[in-house]
Parts: structure tokens; sequence; C-alpha cells
């Protein structure tokens, strides 16, 4: 002990009290500081994209607030404590599911939400997180070879979950919670074989999955495949959106100056088509900067992912990594007209309280399963 | 051992995490990619195509019009003007029930019977449109107040305002104004580097629709900025219209005034124009209609106008076709002279019958005992038929046709007001043609008294009749004399060369007589005319006396029974003498007598007219 430190730190010192840290009280600071960026670029963008409301914007930030403070919770804990447990989260995802079905939320035209009074939410959100997360949860339950009957399990957990967003209907959703209940299956070792023959038997019953679709849904798809066949119907969207982002151009007609966005040309400018706004309003130099931005953020999870030092941490913050790039590029594809219209918001942008309270409870997972860290 | 196991299996399935997460990043790059390149092709490499499809949404032009000029006398005074009207106009496309709707609010609006009655008319013309309509015209303020209080109950309905056309006059220049009406698919398909809205109205008779280039103006563009909806939000440009001009009317209104007044009560049409100029001075259509009322600023009954028997709407003075009669003596009278059948001195004995060679039909002259010794003056003064009878058998058709072509029979005159009618000048041709008979000498015999197969234009008389008063000069007739400063020069049609110029003296003369001398057959004016003019009557026969066992007299009893089969009355004359500033066609259907009916009004018009200018 040195004369010179001063006595208070001597005596927490003493204590057990550690220095308060920035990098220890974050996880990872770089990643904490890039999250928190595109957060409030996302609200600027939202301004601009709910024709200028305050209001929405007040809204969206405290899920902000409240995603980040959950964020940190989560991240101070250890993976112990949670581990097992997520395993049983699924269970209450699947009675959260089943209860939109029987006892829809009144005021709303499909079978989504859930309202406690004061918030309501989507289950399917919320399910979209833990989903893989239980799923990582049982195969990596114990230390040995996943048998057949595991994965049987996680399968089954993964359909049941995907059907009942079906039947509310969200054929969309359902789609990415089924992708996303799948992609820790594949990373954990999925037996390729059976991959390969599913494949084989999903394309040879695809015209009986395309007879069981409702009739916008279908419509969608054809739109998809040929926007002109009906430019004021399911393909304006994505003509305008397209007209929205190409006006653009390089450098943006400038924050606030977007002629689609601010007359109204953009349909779910707000929520699924944000991206269109920020792209006609910051242009092509704007996109790249998102595009880095989100790469950055991917590059951290990953980083994470493969120095971790459990099975568990592994998978789980690969699969977070990889369902948050599945969104981002599902967006951004639909938006540009890639990819049939999906209903998938661009995550930690677009406008909806569930969607950005999951994506930073997940950011919080990932931190707390980073390697070297624990409470 | 286990211990060693287990860490194997771990670094196999770390090794397998590697290898799964490689794949499935190369496969998201794979449809990254393409969403990149295609987000680079689109603000990038595209991004001129789409900066012009993002212009287009929401950038918008829109024509300006100009309000509609007016219509005034040479005096300033306003005949035509534009009045502000309220209507209500409904969108079909948020509409559920279009007719419940109306009904509902025709009910409450206190709107009459007819006016639902239109308003379902323009319904059934309007149903499969998606854009606005009107469905009730020229509220009341009543009416408006009671929609601005209750209009929450039918948001697809909007209180539009509109300028429309008010006749100061009312029905007193009816045939010449004419009236506008909503332009309709034809109108907007001709109207070519003009567009009209689709509710704009437009010249439908009359000036209104001849000089509607004028009225209309010319046409501005505004460039205006709209949202998805359409909506109106800022102006970016405008390229005002050019104001439309006033146009000045030629008509004299106290002439006009009287005219109507003398037709008041039966069907006929008087014309009045000033012979050196061919500007007209009055022109009367009886029975005449209120264009407010179809311009929809005076409250009335559309359908009683368009469907009266009287035909309200159809100008007799330009459009109807009626035997020229005895006012075609002096013409045919001239011819005889040029074609050297006759000469001032020629006589014939009149003995009131006529048969080709002392033969066959007998052809009959209006008076039964005959004229006695006739020549060309006494056969004009007196109108005598057995006269021209007897010329008519001297000439051919071929040069009769020929000439009256000459005073402008058989041709528009090219009046600025729609629907004026050829009238009928018959040669061999045409009768093949419209009877598919051959000419007889019989024919030509009636076409000497203006009877038979010929009909013109009470205009064409006045323009023909001028011809004699200028010597020979026909001006092409019009009823406006300037277009906002700009005046217009006469317009000289024809000029009718004669080998005598003594001929137009002479005939001027023998047409004084009629209305002054003791045997003319408008004696009766000079018992209270004022002025001195020269005219010729006519009564035109409707019926055509073929019965030869019974006397004039005899079959005429019989046909005036029904009035319908009365004569017309005709009267052609200008004045004042020696300087005639005026000519004048009075018909007057059914009227009987050209001397005793016609003739007083031409004269009384005349003296009204020479008083107000002298």
């Amino acid at each position: 002990m040195s004369n010179k430190t001063p006595l208070d730190f001597q005596l927490n010192t003493q204590l057990g009290i550690k220095k308060f840290s920035l990098s220890e009280f974050l996880r990872d600071p770089l990643l904490v500081l890039s999250l928190f960026s595109l957060l409030i670029f996302g609200l600027f963008v939202l301004y601009s994209a709910s024709s200028q409301s305050i209001n929405m914007v007040f809204k969206q930030s405290i899920y902000i607030v409240i995603g980040l403070i959950l964020m940190l919770i989560i991240s101070r804990l250890d993976q112990s404590v949670y581990k097992s447990f997520l395993m049983h989260l699924f269970w209450v995802g699947l009675f959260l599911l089943t209860w939109v079905l029987i006892l829809p939320a009144e005021g709303y035209e499909v079978n989504r939400w859930i309202s406690l009074g004061f918030i309501s939410f989507q289950p399917s959100e919320i399910l979209r997180l833990f989903l893989p997360l239980a799923v990582i949860s049982y195969l990596t339950r114990k230390q040995m070879n996943r048998t057949y009957k595991d994965w049987t399990v996680v399968i089954l957990a993964i359909s049941i979950s995907s059907f009942l967003i079906f039947l509310q209907p969200d054929a969309s959703t359902s789609l990415i919670v089924f992708a996303s209940g799948l992609i820790p299956v594949f990373l954990a070792g999925f037996p390729l074989s059976v991959l390969f023959v599913s494949l084989i038997l999903i394309t040879a019953l695809s015209p009986f999955i395309w007879a069981s679709l409702k009739l916008y849904q279908q419509q969608r798809i054809i739109s998809f495949f040929n926007p002109d066949s009906d430019p004021l119907g399911a393909g304006w969207n994505i003509a305008q959106s397209k007209t929205a982002i190409g006006s653009g151009g390089l450098t943006g007609k400038g924050y606030l100056s977007g002629t689609q966005s601010q007359l109204d040309f953009i349909p779910e400018s707000h929520s699924d088509f944000i991206f269109s706004v920020l792209a006609e309003e910051f242009g092509f130099i704007g996109i790249t900067l998102l595009v880095l931005l989100y790469g950055f953020i991917l590059f951290r999870v990953f980083s994470i992912a493969f120095t971790a030092d459990t099975e568990f941490s592994r998978l789980a913050v690969s699969s977070i990594g990889f369902i948050f790039l599945i969104y981002i590029l599902v967006n951004m594809s639909m938006v540009v007209g890639v990819l049939p219209v999906v209903g998938v918001p661009l995550p930690l942008i677009s406008q909806g309280g569930t969607s950005i309270l999951v994506h930073l409870m997940a950011f919080g997972f990932v931190l707390s399963l980073k390697k070297g860290q624990t409470w | 051992m286990s211990e060693i196991t287990s860490l194997d299996r771990e670094n196999k399935a770390f090794r397998q995490l590697l290898e799964r997460s490689a794949f499935l990043l190369l496969l998201i790059s794979l449809v990254g990619g393409i969403t990149i390149f295609q987000l680079f092709k689109l603000s990038v490499l595209d991004t001129n195509l789409y900066k012009t499809k993002s212009e287009e949404n929401r950038i918008i032009l829109v024509p300006v019009y100009s309000s509609r000029g007016l219509i005034k006398l040479s005096d300033e005074e306003i005949v035509v003007e534009n009045v502000v009207s309220q209507d209500l106009t409904i969108n079909p496309s948020k509409t559920e029930d279009l007719e419940g709707t109306i009904e509902k609010l025709g009910e409450t609006l206190g709107f009459k019977a007819v006016d639902l009655i239109i308003s379902k008319q323009n319904l059934k013309k309007n149903n499969k449109t998606y854009e606005s309509f009107v469905i009730f015209e020229n509220l009341t303020y009543e009416q408006v107040a009671r929609y601005v209080m209750l209009k929450d109950r039918w948001p697809s309905v909007s209180l539009k305002i509109q300028l429309r056309r008010f006749n100061h006059h009312g029905p007193l220049f009816s045939h010449v104004t004419g009236y506008v009406g909503r332009v309709n698919s034809e109108e907007l398909i001709s109207s070519e580097g003009y567009t009209y809205l689709p509710n704009a109205l437009i010249g439908k008779t009359g000036v209104e629709k001849f000089y509607e280039n004028i009225f209309r103006g010319g046409l501005g563009y505004k460039t205006i900025e709209v949202d998805v909806h359409g909506k109106e939000l800022r102006q970016l440009d405008l390229v005002s219209p050019q104001k439309a001009d006033d146009i000045y009317l030629s008509l004299d209104k106290g002439l006009q005034s009287l005219a109507r007044k003398e037709l008041r009560g039966r069907k006929g049409a008087i014309v009045a124009l000033d012979p050196n100029t061919g500007l007209i001075k009055a022109l009367v259509s009886s029975p005449d209609f209120n264009p407010n009322v179809l311009n929809k600023t005076e409250p009335g009954n559309i359908p009683n106008i368009l469907n009266d028997d009287q035909s309200p709407l159809f100008n007799r003075a330009i459009s109807g076709n009626y035997p020229p009669a005895s006012i075609i003596k002096p013409f045919i009278g001239l011819l005889g002279l040029k074609e050297k059948a006759i000469n001032w001195n020629s006589t014939i004995e009149d003995k009131g019958i006529f048969q080709i060679n002392g033969q066959g039909r007998r052809y009959r002259g209006w008076k039964e005992e005959g004229h006695g010794k006739v020549n060309l003056k006494k056969a004009i003064v007196e109108s005598s038929d057995v006269f021209f009878y007897q010329l008519a058998t001297q000439l051919t058709i071929d040069s009769i046709s020929k000439f009256l072509k000459k005073f402008g029979f058989g041709s528009r005159t090219g009046i600025d007001l729609y629907a004026e009618t050829k009238g009928i000048l018959p040669d061999r041709k045409w009768k093949l043609a419209a009877i598919g008979e051959s000419w007889f000498v019989g024919d030509t015999i009636n076409l000497s008294i203006g009877q038979g197969y010929i009909n013109s234009s009470p205009l064409q008389l006045a323009v023909a009749m001028s011809v004699i008063a200028t010597r020979g000069k026909a001006y092409q007739p019009r009823v406006i004399e300037r277009v906002g400063n700009k005046l217009i020069n006469p317009k000289l049609l024809y000029e009718v060369a004669l080998f005598n110029q003594n001929d137009w003296t002479k005939l001027e003369k023998a047409m004084i007589s009629v209305t002054s001398a003791w045997n003319g057959t408008a004696y009766n004016l000079a018992s209270f005319g004022e002025v001195t003019i020269a005219g010729k009557t006519g009564t035109a026969q409707i019926k055509s006396l073929t019965d030869d066992e019974l006397t004039v007299k005899e079959e005429y009893e019989g046909i005036r029974v029904q009035e319908v089969n009365r004569d017309h009355a005709l009267f052609v004359g200008y004045g004042p003498l020696p300087k005639p500033t005026i000519t004048v066609v009075v018909i007057v259907e059914n009227g009987e007598s050209g001397s005793a009916i016609a003739a007083p009004i031409a004269q009384r018009l005349i003296d009204f007219y020479v008083r107000g200018n002298s």
C-alpha cells in the first residue's frame, strides 16, 4: 500500500469493493456504444418517418430506456442463473400464444396482442427470443452427444410455436419464429442428412402450403414476383418504397425533406418501411453508414460468441447474432424488392415497443455470456 | 478418461459451430449481396429515374381558368355576366348508398321533386366515375345555412362555389346570347388545346357557343405539390391565364325590345340589320325562353322548355325555313330585265288566271278578278301573280336558280350564330335528288311567286333585300360589333352587278310605292309611317290551293278554320330613303296577311330605329 493512495480508496479496496470501471459496467463498451448510437439515430429517423410525431418518438424512447435497463440487468446475470430456467420459459411462451388465440385483446383486428391494461405486447415477438434460447438450453443441458430424441423434442417445440402464430394469423412472424428456432438447431449440429430429406419434403409439399395461404398472403407473393401486375395494389408499396430509396440518390434529400416520406407516399413508413425513409433522406451514404454500424455490432456479437467459454454461450450468442442479421436482411431485402413483403421491422429502428425490448434483452444475454465476465 | 472425451466432444462441437456459422454467413451474404447491389443500383445507378418518379408523384400541373368574358352592349351595358352560385357535390367513391344519400339530402334541405329528378339523372350519368359531381345546384341562402349546420351527416358531400351566367334582360336577347351548360364528352374531345374540367360550363347555343373560344379566355397553369391523397399542399408556380375578352353585341336594345313586344303571343321572327355593314340590330324569334333557367341562375323547369311543342329554343330567325312568297318577285323581275324577257314598259293583261299557252292547268292569282293591265312596277306594287307566271315561262329554272344564288338564296350567310339554315334553292338536280322527279314548268311558275320548293330563312331575306338597298353589296350579318377593344370590320359577302344600274333605282321606286302608293299592298303604312320605306309584302301559303272548281275565297274559308293552316305573313323592307340604314324582315307565322300584320310591325321598327339614330 502506497502512502500516496487516498484513504477512502484504500478503505474500499480493503472492503473488497472494486474500483468502478466503465468497461466492467458495460461488459462490452464498444458494443453498447454502437447500440446506443443506433438507437439515437433510429429515434431521429422515426421522428421524420412518423410525420414528425413527438408523441411516437417519446413512446419509443420510453421503451428504449426500459429495454436498456433490462439489457443491463440481464448482462449482470451469470448464465448459471438462467440457463436451466430458460427451458421452462418456453412453456410460458406457449401459454401466452394460446391465450391470444382464445382471448384476443380488444381493439385489434388480428389476435397478436396481449393487453395488460397499461401496456400491450405481442407474445410472438417475445417467443422469437426465448424459443432459440430454450432450444439451446435444452440441447446443452447435459454434456453429451445429442440423440434423435433431443432433436425431435426441439423440432416439435419450434413447430408448435410457429403453428400457433400462423393461426393468429401471422404467416410472416410464424416463418421468422420458425427460422429463429432452427438456427440454433442447425448450429448445434443437427444431422445434415435429415435436414436434406426435410428440405426435399417441404419443396414437394409447397403446393399444398400455397393452397392453405390466405388470399392476401398469396397476393403479396404474386406481387413480389410481378410488381407491375397490380401497381396500385400490393405492388404499389414496393414501387413507392423503391422510388423513395432511388430518389434519395447518393447523399439523400436531407433530413425531414424526403418528399416520398413526408407526403405519405411510403406505406407503413414508421414501422416496416422505415428504411425507405432513411434511404430517401440520407441517401446511399446514410445506408452505408447504417450497414457499417449494424456490421460492427454483429462483429462484436460474433467475437463474443466465438471466444465464449461454454457451449451454451457460444450457441446462444451466435444464434442471437444470426437472428439479428436475418432481421436486418429480410427487412432491407423487402423494402428494395429483393424479397416479398413480410412484416418484419428493422431492428432497433422501426417503431414498436415489443421489438425494441426483445432485441435489447437479447443483447443483454450476449453481454452476460461474454467470456471472463462474472458477477 | 471421461474428461478427455468431454473435452474432445466440446472441441468437435466448437469446430462444427464455426463451420456451420461460416456456411450460414455465406448463404446470408448471398442474399445480402443482392440486396446491397440493389440498393446501390436504386440510389446510385438509377437514381435519376427514381428522382423523376418521385417528382411525378408529388408535383402536378393543374389548369387555371379565366372567368368567362361578359356580353355587353355597345354602350357598355352588361347583358350577360357571371354570378356566384353554390352547389352541392358528391364523391361517389366515398358514398355507400348514392341514391339514398341524395334522397335524404334533398328531403332535409327541402328540394323540389324536379330537382330530385334532375339529381338522379346526374347520378345515372356519373355513376361510374370516381370524380365528384354536382347533385344540387344553385342553393338558396337558407339551404346553404341548413347544409352547413348538418354537414357532418354527409361526409362525402361538399359545397362548391361556381360562377354561372346571368342574363340581365332575361329572355330579351335569348336567341342571340344563347345559354351555357355542362361540357359533354363530345365537346371535351373536340376542344383541342384546351382542357375543360369535367363540370365546366361551355356555350351551348348562340353567341355563348360561337365565341366560346373568346369567352373562356386563356388557359393558365399552376404547379402544386400534393400528398398521396391528391390534396393540394402548396402552390409552387402559377402561370396566370390570359383574361377573357368581353364581347359587345351590335344589337340595339330599344329596337330589340320593341321587336320582341311586337311578336309577343305569336310565332314568328324579326331580323333587323344595317344593310351597309351587316350588323344585326334586332333578332327575335318568338316564342323565346329565359336563358337564366338553362344557366341555372333562375328557378324554372328545364324539361318544360326542352319539351315545349312551341319550340322556344328553335331560332326561327336563322333556322326557320319559310317560303319567301311574294318577296321573291322583285328578284325575278330583275332577272327578267337582265335576260331581256321584259323591260319596265312590258305589260300583260292579268285576268286573275294563268294557263301555259292558254291551256292546261289554271294558275290563279291571289286577286280573283285580276289586276288588269300590268307592267313590272305595277306587278311589284300590287303583287300580281299572273305577271310573274307569265315571266317565269319566258325564263328557265337554270337561270332563275343561278340568279337567286347571287342574292344568297340557298346558302348560309355565315352569321356568327350556330344552326343557321341554308334554306332551299331548288333546281333540276335538287329536285331529282330530293323528290326523284324531273323539273316541270309548273315548278318554275310556283317558284316565280316564292312558293313550291323554295325555302329561305328570315335572315337570308334580310340579306337579299339589303342588296337592293346598297345597290348590289351584301355584307355578312353579325351580332357582335367588337371583341374587347377590337372592332370587327364589315365583311363583304358578295356583290351583284346589274347591266343597267338604273334598274336598282326603278326597283326601289316600285317598292316605295308598295308602301306609299294608293294601290300598294302595304299602303296602310302611309297612314302612320314616319319615314319612307321601300318594301315588299308576302303571304306564304302553307296549304296549296289545288281545287280548280272552287274560287280562291271559297277554298280559303275552308283552310282558315285551323290556325296552323293559315298563311304566314311576311314583310321585308328598308329605310329611311334615300339613305337606308336598316333592313327589317318580319315573319308572323299563320299571320295570314303580309300587308295587314307583318308590314306595320316593320314600319314601326324602322320608324323607331330612325328616330333613335337621328
